[in-house]
Parts: structure tokens; sequence; C-alpha cells
């Protein structure tokens, strides 16, 4: 009997590890790391961004400053460095190809919240 | 000396010729059509009422929208002359219309809708807030690349919003299939819309075929594409204002839309940028406007023309809006963050004003920044307004309104 008691805590040990390990887990790690990764992200595209512009610059006119500008945007990449081992810590812990766009997709649209508040503010003359 | 001689001359020249030959009305006429105004007469193209009337069918139905609930109708509204009333449109999802369409939680897009007046004129050659589609000379620049569907830039601009996701498109499986940039990806999604548009708009479709003289089955998306052309051209073509009537029909304003005109003509070089026949001189610039929304980059950050041109010198610039009916085509500005003409005004001269540090992110001032050097270093900038003159030429802005056509 008391064997059985046993066997049946471990089974639920097991369970309720295996079930923390693939639900609970995910879920704490998307809502503790949720808003570092959107920072990272931010940052990334930020810096491609300056990047791509400082080349597309340097393009239309060669100059030092240009070419300056260049070498720190390419510097400043190494922000994506930082946001792929995020997302490659994340995608270790649990999180799917899923959680992380839904992830970027929020950090993408977090402003969208504004234009509720705008038209709320404004009350246009309908 | 001689030179100060000169100058006197030319003063008096000058003061004899406006006190004696020219009234300011005289004067004011004369500006206005060296700015390219012109009559609606003058620039509404001729159109066929059989096209248009098939357009008005696609035009108005939801069946256009592959997968989702909008038509074009949607978002280009009578009662908002001819755009949606609010900031940032509200595509597939959304519901109603205006303030009560942002609360309904439908798909947001970035940009605030355009009106369609005028679209049909014949130089209309620049269109969205980005100039995505330009006609310079016989070829157009557009997402199509070399195989543009037409050489007219409307039925072009017909053939995006059916195939952009989230405005028009819910994003299922066959559009994941389909989202790469490539021509065919887009040629399967007007398949597609053809195909519905022939089991759900059968009458229409049927009618395209005649109207071609060819078979339904061989009705596409750019026929359908034309007959909405042709539609806004009719149902938005420009209509003789107030203004209008002041120039070629001698009709007077009041003092404050005439002094208002004059300011905008003159003191407050509004026509620096607003000139042409629908007041817009189709070239691209920067004001200080605040961005609300998520922008076309994401982030809360829009770079206009950039996007499509990639051309750094292009960031934060859009096409100078027309202002035929701006009246009734609140809000204003790209992102549709600016709630009424005062401040609308204002933002031009003096977008400080606004400007409250306090509310914004340290990312939103940094962009904010950019955009206020860009618009500041502008030699086109305008000069100080007082309330008084703000408000003339609010009045003058709204000589230019006109009720949409009853088709």
């Amino acid at each position: 009997m008391r064997k059985l008691l046993i066997a049946n805590l471990i089974a639920i040990c097991i369970l309720v590890s295996y079930f923390g390990y693939k639900e609970i887990q995910p879920a704490l790690i998307y809502a503790t790391h949720g808003d570092e990764y959107k920072e990272l992200m931010y940052e990334c595209d930020h810096a491609m961004r300056e990047h791509y512009i400082a080349k597309m610059a340097l393009e239309q006119e060669i100059s030092d400053l240009g070419i300056k500008n260049l070498q720190s945007t390419e510097l400043g990449l190494v922000k994506c460095h930082d946001y792929d081992k995020k997302r490659k810590l994340l995608l270790s812990k649990g999180l799917t190809f899923l959680d992380l766009q839904s992830l970027g997709l929020e950090a993408l649209e977090e402003k969208e919240y504004e234009l509720r508040k705008f038209v709320e503010i404004h009350e246009f003359r309908y | 000396m001689n030179l100060g001689i000169r100058s006197l001359t030319v003063f008096f020249i000058i003061f004899f010729n406006i006190s004696i030959d020219a009234s300011p009305e005289k004067l004011l006429r004369e500006a206005v059509l060296l700015n390219g105004f012109k009559s609606a007469n003058e620039i509404n193209p001729a159109t066929n009422n059989e096209l248009v009337q098939i357009g008005k069918e696609f035009f108005n139905s939801k069946n256009i929208s592959l997968n989702g609930d909008t038509s074009c109708q949607t978002c280009h509204l009578d009662k908002f002359g001819s755009a949606d009333g609010i900031p940032n449109a509200v595509g597939v999802g959304g519901i109603g219309e205006g303030s009560e369409r942002v609360k309904s939680y439908g798909a947001i897009l970035p940009r605030n809708t355009l009106p369609l007046w005028g679209r049909g004129i014949e130089n209309f050659n620049t269109l969205f807030w980005d100039g995505r589609i330009e006609r310079v000379e016989d070829y157009i620049f557009s997402q199509f690349g070399k195989d543009f569907p037409s050489k007219d830039p409307l039925v072009v601009a017909a053939h995006l919003p059916p195939v952009e996701i989230r405005e028009m498109l819910v994003e299922d499986k066959f559009i994941t299939n389909n989202k790469q940039e490539k021509l065919t990806s887009a040629e399967n999604v007007f398949n597609e819309i053809a195909n519905k548009a022939r089991s759900k708009e059968a009458g229409p479709m049927q009618n395209l075929a005649n109207f071609y003289n060819i078979d339904i089955s061989e009705v596409t998306y750019f026929h359908i594409a034309e007959s909405i052309a042709e539609f806004i051209r009719e149902k938005f073509a420009v209509q003789q204002t107030k203004f209008h009537k002041f120039v070629y029909e001698n009709e007077s304003l009041t003092d404050d839309e005439f002094n208002g005109a004059m300011l905008f003509y003159g003191k407050g070089k509004c026509s620096s940028c607003h000139s042409g026949p629908l007041l817009s001189d189709m070239q691209f610039h920067t004001i200080a406007f605040p961005q609300i929304g998520y922008g076309k980059n994401g982030f809360g950050i829009d770079y206009g023309k950039y996007n499509t041109t990639h051309n750094p010198n292009d960031l934060y610039r859009f096409r100078t809006p027309p202002l035929l009916d701006v009246e009734n085509t609140f809000p204003y500005s790209h992102s549709g963050s600016v709630a009424d003409l005062e401040e609308s005004v204002i933002y031009h001269f003096d977008p400080l004003r606004y400007f409250d540090a306090s509310e914004s992110s340290e990312l939103d001032r940094v962009e904010y920044y950019k955009r206020l050097s860009l618009a500041t270093k502008s030699e086109l900038l305008t000069v100080y307004l007082s309330k008084e003159e703000v408000d003339e030429i609010i009045s003058f802005l709204k000589t230019l309104s006109f009720n949409p056509k009853d088709i």
C-alpha cells in the first residue's frame, strides 16, 4: 500500500514537473524575458536601419563623415548579436517560434494604443 | 546711388500699378491662377457611365476582400469627405464607422486614409503618402516593377488595397503561402479575387464581360480595377467650390475668407507647396507633425518616401496632401495625428507649441527631433502667423468644401 502511495507520488511529481517544464516554464519565461526581448528586437531593428541608411547615404555622396558614420553603424550592429543570443536562449528554454513572433508583433505594434487614446481625447465631430 | 533711384522707380511703378490698375481681388485671382488653380470643368476627365456603374458595385462590395470583410467604401465614406474620419485606417475585422471602428479592435493600419477627391484628373501622377505609385512619362513606378498592370496610375493604385494584409486581407494559410514579394504570388491572389467575384458578384462580373466584349471567364482583377478607377474618377470628381466661384465667376468672399486666401497665397507661403488645381505640388516635404500609431516602419516610426526610394534624402518626407474639401477630411497628417485645421496650420510654423515632452518616450523624442530638424531646414517654412491670421486661413480653407456626388 505504501509502495503504491510512493509510486503515485512519484508519478504525480513527474507529471507536475513535466507539465511545469512544458507549460509553466515557457509562460514564466515569456513573462519575465518578454520585455527584454522586445527591447533587443527594437535595438537590432534600429541598428540595421541606421546601417542601411548610412550605406545608402554613402552611395549618394562619398565623404569622410559618411564613411565614419557607416563604420559607427557597423559597430552598432553588435546589438543584433545580443538579440540573436537572446532569441536562441528563449528557444532553448521552451519558447516556440510562434511565441517569439507574437512578442515581435507586440513590440512592433506597441503604439496601437495611442490611436484609441487619441480618438477618445478628441472625439471627432461625427 | 543709381541703384537707389532705380529701386525708387520700381517702387513707384509697382505702387501706382497696384493702386490704379489692380484691386486686391484682381491681384489675388492672378496669384491663384499663377499657382496653377483650375476650374473643375477644366480638370475633370470624361468618364464612361456604363463602366462607372459597374465600378460602383465593386467599390461598395466586400467581396473584393478575398477572405476579409472590407470594401473600398469602408474607408472612403461620403460623410468624411471621402476618407474615414479616423487617424489610422482600420481594415479587416473592424466594425462600424468613425470612432466606433477604432474601438472595435479591427486590424489597424499604419497611416491615415487619404480622401479620393480629384484622383482621376490627368496630372494626378503621384499616389499615396509615400508616392509608392508614380507616373513618369509612360512608366509607372510601383511595386509591380516593369510589369505594371496599366499606364493609368489610378488603375495601378486600385490593385494595391486588395492584396494588402490587414487592409483587405486576413493572413490565412493561402495568403501566408503567397506572401513572398513576387508578382506571381500577387497574381495568385488577384485570380482568387476574380474567382470569388465570379461567384459572389455574378451580375457586375457579367456586365464587365459585356463591357469588354469578352467571356466572363476571361474577366480578371485588372478589369475590376479599371471599373473601380472609372467610378472614382466620376464619384470623386472635383466640383465648383465657393473659391472656384470667386476665381472664375467673380463671386465674392467674406472678409475673413479673402484675408485667409491672401495669407495662403502671400505672407503664409502656403502655396509654395499647396499649389496646382488640387492645392498640392505633388512633391514631398517634411512637416514636424507628431506620429501616432505604430507607423509604417514599426515602433512608432514612419520614414515616408524613403520606404519607396531607399534614398536617405527622402527620410520623413510625405507627399503634399491636396486641400479640396479639407474641412471634412479630418484628422490630418500621414498618421492622422492632428485633430483639426487650426492645429494643422500651426504645426507648419510652430510645431513645438503642442509638443509635450512628458507625454513621449525617449524614442518618440529622438524621432521627433529628426523630423523637426528636416522640417526647419526647409526654405519653405512659413512665417509666424497670429491667431487671427490662422483663423482667416481656416476660413479660406473652408471655401474649398463641397458635397460628394450622389451616384
